[in-house]
Order: C-alpha cells, then structure tokens, then sequence
C-alpha cells in the first residue's frame, strides 16, 4: 500500500509542481495519475522512489515512510518503467533484464532463469529475444523489455511513468491488454502516469485527476469519475464523450430488464459491457438485446434500461464505484458547480 | 635508402614517445573529464586550459620544460602529454553529456548507486566518443613528437632535422613520409575500435 499525506513538491520560488498530494494506493490496485502537462504527476510519481523528495510531507509505503530507507535499497524494490523506455542500448536485452537482479547479487543460474520467466510473461520468445539489443527491437518490443526489466526482482510495487507513450496507437492498445492481463495475475500495487484520460480509464483502478500546480482534483474510480466530475476541471478534462465512455465500464447485465428479448432479437454475452449491448441495439431493429449466459437468457437491455443506469450512476455509487473499493471513495455528492476548495475524496490538499 | 636502418629504429623511438605520453596522458584526462561532466564550471576552467596549452607552440612547450625536466625522454613526453590532455578531455566531457538521459535515469531508478551508474552505463555510453578523443590526441602526438628531436628525445624528428641541415631533401621526404604512415596507421587503428565501440552499443 501506497500513502501520500500532504505531500508537496516546489522546484523554485512561484508555483509548487504539487500541493499537499494526499492519496492512498490499496495493495495490489493500478492508481494512475492523469492531467495536463505540469500537473505534477511525474513528481509525485517519483516521490515513491526518491528520484524527488518532497519540499513537505511524505510517502509511506506499507506504513513506512519512504525517506526513512536508503534510496539506492529503496529502489532495487520497486520496479520503474519511464517514458522513452530507458533501456541500456550497449547491453542485449537479456542484460537489461538482469539489471536489478545482477545489483542485488543473485548467482547466475538464478538470473539466467529468471530472464527467460520474464521474456515469456511478456510475450518476448526467450530464444530469438535473449540476445538482441535494443536498437534492433520494435517500439513495442522495447516497452516490453522495459515491462519485464521493471518485474525482475518481483517488486511489489511497480512505478509507471507514460509506460506506453512513444508507440503507435495500435500497439499501445495492445500493450494496454497486456497491462491488464498481467496486473490481473500479479496483482502488484501500480502507479501509473499518463496525460491521456482514456488510457487512464482503462487501465486504473483508480484515478487521481490532477490540475495545473498539482492540485489533486479528484481520487475515484473511473466510473465515478465519468459518473460525477467533482469540479468543473475534471469534467473538462474528461471531456464531452464522458457519456459514451461510462459504457465501457458498465456491464450489459447490470442494466437488465425483467422482459425477455423478443425471440429472434440481438444478444450479447453475460460479460460484454453496456457499449456491446448498445452497439447491438444501434446495429439491429430490435427494441431489446437478450443478455445470454451459459445459453440461458438472463434478461434483456433497452435503451430505457441503459438511460435508467447512467441516471442511477448520476446520483448515487453504481455497483462498480463500490465493487473496486477497500477504501470507501468519499465525496460522492461533491456540488459540482463548487469551485473552489472541493475536490474529490481525500480533498483536504486542495 | 641508406639511412633505413636509422629510419626504423628512430620510427620505434618515436612511437614509444607517443604511446609513453598517451599512457600519462589519458587516465588522468578521463578522470578529469568524469569529474567535470557533472560540474559545467569546472568543465569549462579544464577545458579552456587544455585549450590554452594546446595553442602553445610546440617548439616553445618543448623549450619551456627542458628548464625543469632537462634533455632527453622526459621533457618530450610530458610535452605530448600535455598537448594530449585537451581532445580527451574534451570528448569525454561531450561524450558523458551525449549518454541518453533517459537511460542514466533508468540506472538510478532501479537502484544503481552513482559509482555503479558510472561504470555499468555512463562510461560504456560515452566510451566511443573518448576513443575518439584519443584519436585526435595520437594523430597530434604522432606529427608534433617531431619536435622532440629538439631536446634529445630522438625519434624520425633526427632524420629531418639531420636532412634539414645537410640539405638532404630525400632524407626529409623520407622521414616525413614515414610520420605520415605513422600518424595514419594509428588514426586507422583507433578508428577501427572506435567504429566496433559504435556498433557495440
């Protein structure tokens, strides 16, 4: 677990890079750190590993403050991917793997075995891979060699900073499967960086939503987040397709009507999210798509049924703000045309 | 053709004068140049002085240490030496400054300590651009090592200036002939690692 308490960085007289930052991480949950360019994200994401150390506050980890270990012992235990990857270009990709595992003395048998783990998790094919450099890897390549450098020594926690910004669109969102498919088996405590509020969506757990000044503007759940924008930033920032984006993240059976489907109509599986459902219903004449589990009809969705759900959201904590939660998110009822002073939970930093 | 003998053993006596100032010269130039990199200051004072040395004619340097080191090997090689220490310094300055940000952050944010950051990544980064530097500072060395003649150093700088006085232009053609294939056969071989030092990375 992750904590920030009151965690403020200055670089100089003027602005702070970030203002009294106070944010809990729970173990083995992905908090990304999304806003504009000087936001402060990168700086609070350092402030984990000490790259920076904090003008006031602190950071704890597991309920030990950060500045209280070595930072050279303090980081062989987190892994760190950063922007433009980092990798070593005179060492093959097998000894950028290594790098941490080799600092922290481990025989060579142990090491050898251990690239090969990683290459695979991350889909790097140990034979043809192993002895490569990085200049003769893809853009998408090297992020993965940077994703299993970051994992070799098992860290617990695992700092991300744009982890998938300097590849093309397609990779990244294949890379961003990945992510998910990974985090889903490892479950390591996450936290992520980025300036782009859709990668965020899809990737976090939670999304700390950071202003210019590193104001934290609101700490939630993606579907919090879209649902109700705790000041008009985030609102902005989120953007006018925040509508359409909640979909994504609502479940087609969450939004079930008692009626079946007419008999022939349009169905989705029992996992597909309300935006299949949708998509299903916008492509077909039917009135209802079936939700189908196992072949048997769990029930149906209708435009009603989906308005129903974004109003029920609108007001009050959907099953999915509270499925995600150890920590209760507060400040669900945040006025949203309150400007100044309130922000989403944990906002005493603003 | 008959001075060859002399040619070849004054071609090893300078060589060695060469090798002998670039082996005094070159460590001490890195490590100051490893130290400077991070403090633009000191870099700049380094380097501007290197530079300052550099422009001093060679035949007054040489004159200049034959006071306090007397005639022969001595003041030769300190003189190469000095002339040496600017292009080394000065490129491993730039070369330190060239590593890629992004992969000095990467070692000390997994946990490399600032000696180990040096050695495993920086130094390694910046290796080829150093060769480089040592190129320059063996070509110089090879052409001005002529002058150590001057003060009993020995080297092909005899045969010219022995030519020179007996108005012997074949022996001069000769022996700068000689330096010529010299300077380029270092200059080859040092481009040669420096290239394997480029692809290696």
């Amino acid at each position: 677990m992750i904590r920030y308490e009151e965690a403020t960085k200055r670089y100089g007289p003027g602005p702070s890079a970030l203002d009294g930052l106070t944010l809990e991480v729970p173990a083995g949950e992905t908090c990304v750190l999304v806003g504009p360019s000087g936001a402060g994200k990168t700086t609070a994401l350092k402030l984990v590993n000490r790259l920076v150390e904090p003008t006031s506050g602190r950071v704890l980890i597991d309920g030990r403050d950060v500045a209280s270990t070595d930072p050279v012992t303090l980081r062989r235990g987190i892994g760190y991917v950063i922007q433009q990857v980092g990798l070593f270009p005179h060492l093959d990709v097998a000894a950028n793997v290594a790098t941490v595992p080799r600092l922290l003395g481990w025989d060579r048998r142990r090491i050898d075995a251990r690239v090969d783990e990683l290459l695979d998790l991350v889909g790097l094919e140990p034979g043809t891979y192993r002895h490569r450099r990085p200049d003769e890897l893809s853009g998408g390549q090297r992020q993965r060699v940077g994703v299993a450098r970051a994992l070799a020594a098992d860290p617990p926690v695992l700092l991300m900073d744009e982890p998938f910004g300097a590849v093309d669109p397609v990779t990244r969102s294949r890379l961003q499967d990945e992510f998910l498919r990974l985090q889903r088996s490892l479950r390591r405590t996450v936290v992520l960086v980025t300036h782009d509020i859709d990668e965020a969506l899809r990737l976090g757990d939670r999304l700390a939503v950071l202003a210019t000044g590193g104001r934290l503007e609101q700490y939630g759940t993606p579907a919090d987040v879209l649902a109700r924008p705790a000041t008009p930033f985030v609102a902005d920032f989120v953007g006018a397709g925040r509508t359409l984006r909640r979909l994504d993240l609502l479940a087609a059976a969450d939004a079930l009507t008692p009626a079946g489907p007419p008999a022939p109509g349009p169905t989705v599986p029992s996992d597909a999210t309300l935006a299949d459902a949708m998509a299903a219903l916008l492509t077909s004449d039917a009135p209802a798509v079936g939700v189908v589990e196992n072949g048997s009809v769990l029930g149906a969705v209708t435009l009603d049924s989906i308005r129903a759900v974004l109003r029920r959201d609108d007001t009050a904590a959907g099953p999915e703000a509270r499925s995600h939660g150890e920590v209760e998110v507060e400040g669900n009822s945040v006025v949203q045309d309150d400007v100044e002073g309130v922000v989403g939970a944990e906002g005493e930093g603003a | 053709m008959d001075h060859r003998p002399e040619l070849w053993s004054e071609t090893g006596t300078h060589a060695r004068l060469v090798a002998l100032a670039l082996f005094v010269a070159v460590p001490p130039a890195v490590a100051l140049g490893v130290v400077a990199a991070r403090r633009p200051r000191l870099a700049a004072v380094a380097v501007g002085t290197a530079g300052v040395i550099f422009t001093v004619p060679s035949l007054a340097l040489f004159a200049l240490l034959v006071a306090p080191l007397g005639l022969g090997t001595a003041p030769a090689v300190a003189a190469l030496a000095l002339y040496s220490v600017l292009p080394v310094l000065r490129n491993t300055v730039v070369g330190l400054a060239e590593v890629p940000a992004e992969a000095v952050e990467a070692a000390r944010g997994m946990g490399m300590t600032e000696t180990q950051a040096l050695w495993r990544v920086r130094l390694p980064l910046a290796l080829p651009v150093v060769v480089g530097g040592v190129r320059v500072a063996a070509v110089t060395a090879v052409g001005v090592g002529t002058v150590a003649a001057l003060v009993a150093a020995g080297g092909l700088g005899d045969s010219i200036f022995a030519g020179l006085r007996a108005g012997d232009d074949a022996e001069v053609l000769a022996a700068t002939a000689v330096i010529a294939a010299l300077a380029l056969s270092v200059d080859g071989c040092l481009a040669f690692i420096e290239r394997r030092l480029r692809r290696g990375r």
